[in-house]
């Protein structure tokens, strides 16, 4: 989606942890005041906890007083290195064990979609934990059809290489900051064309073409 | 070593394995305090109706052991520390007695960019004469390469 026009609804950062992961030292509330008290122009965010669901964490009270959409997502581990999953279910959890790693990227991609998600391999210029690599070494992964294109945790050299993969394999791009820390919030994130109000649009917006990937500035 | 993170967890998985025995002094805390930089006068001052230990004041302190006896023999060159994190559950007063049990707490694998990572989080619980919880400090070890 580089260089294509799309007019902004709606602006989403893809990829966050809270303190429900084991390296996030951020709490979800503290997000919600960072982007409300510096003006980061971001309309939402997603969670997406390492190695599992927070299916637990209920976090409208803090989208009614800030206004700001919150989602949840995951990040699992690969063959093929990081993949965030969109639209987990019950059924998603009984395909796949998130907590293991070294899932087949194959087969994630296959039962996200098959149980109604999307998965999207993320920050794949790093080593070992990004796609790059292990697609020189070892072919495409099947189905995939969305990457992070633009990583706030990555370098700038890796996010290079994530979008000539994707221009490479015609993959869609999208942003997330991948903040594990409250400052990290919105320094990446995905403009979409559509509105988005649950994470069933979001996955429904992530099957079209109407988003790209973008730096956020408050 | 043989064994995975699930099948290790499952096996010393919350096991006590150390117990020490240790005095909070008020004087150990102050000393802690001023140097953390803390300035509240209810950790640095003796004195002070509220006086009690700095959050962090816990994890000053170690057991005998660092695993259980019988955990699977490793290279520690390849041992990282991954930190400490507290958790508070009561005030740590001067003079307590406190005494803290090791367990591992959690063990799980993970993949960065230098590879394969196993973590081992070594927790000690704080617990004073009246058996009150008072901290849990959770130790994370991080073996680079895995378990092999």
């Amino acid at each position: 989606m580089r260089g294509a026009e799309v007019s902004a609804l709606v602006i989403l950062d893809l990829h966050n942890h809270s303190i429900k992961s084991d390296d996030g030292r951020a709490k979800v509330e503290n997000y919600c005041q960072w982007i409300s008290k510096k003006g980061i122009g971001v309309d939402g965010f997603v969670l997406t906890e390492h190695r599992q669901f927070d299916a637990e964490s209920d976090y409208r009270p803090l989208e009614d007083e800030f206004g700001i959409l919150i989602l949840k997502g995951s990040e699992v581990e690969t063959d093929y290195g990081h993949v965030l999953v969109f639209g987990v279910n019950d059924e998603m959890q009984t395909a796949f064990d998130f907590t293991r790693i070294g899932l087949s990227a194959e087969l994630v991609v296959r039962e996200v979609k098959r149980c109604g998600g999307i998965a999207v391999p993320c920050h794949p210029g790093r080593t070992q934990v990004g796609m790059l690599a292990h697609v020189r070494e070892r072919g495409a992964v099947d189905g995939v059809e969305v990457i992070e294109t633009l990583n706030g945790g990555s370098r700038g050299s890796e996010n290079d290489d994530a979008q000539s993969l994707a221009e490479e394999f015609s993959y869609r791009g999208i942003g997330g900051s991948d903040a594990h820390i409250v400052s990290h919030i919105g320094r990446c994130s995905t403009r979409f064309d559509q509105d988005i109000e649950d994470m069933d649009g979001l996955v429904e917006a992530l099957r079209t073409s109407r988003y790209e990937a973008v730096r956020v500035s408050s | 070593m043989g064994m995975t993170a699930a099948e290790l967890k499952e096996r010393f998985g919350d096991t006590v394995f150390d117990s020490v025995e240790v005095e909070a002094r008020g004087e150990d805390m102050v000393e802690f305090a001023l140097a953390c930089g803390e300035t509240d006068p209810c950790f640095t001052d003796s004195s002070h109706p509220d006086f009690q230990a700095p959050a962090n004041f816990a994890t000053k302190y170690h057991g005998a052991r660092m695993l259980p006896s019988d955990f699977p023999k490793f290279d520690p060159a390849r041992m990282i520390d991954a930190g400490k994190a507290i958790e508070i559950h009561a005030p740590i007063r001067p003079d307590t007695k406190l005494t803290a049990k090791s367990h591992l707490h959690d063990i799980y694998e993970k993949t960065g960019r230098s590879g394969l990572m196993v973590f081992l989080v070594h927790r000690m619980e704080f617990t004073d004469e009246s058996d009150e919880l008072k901290a849990y400090v959770d130790w994370r070890l991080i073996l680079r390469g895995g378990l092999q």
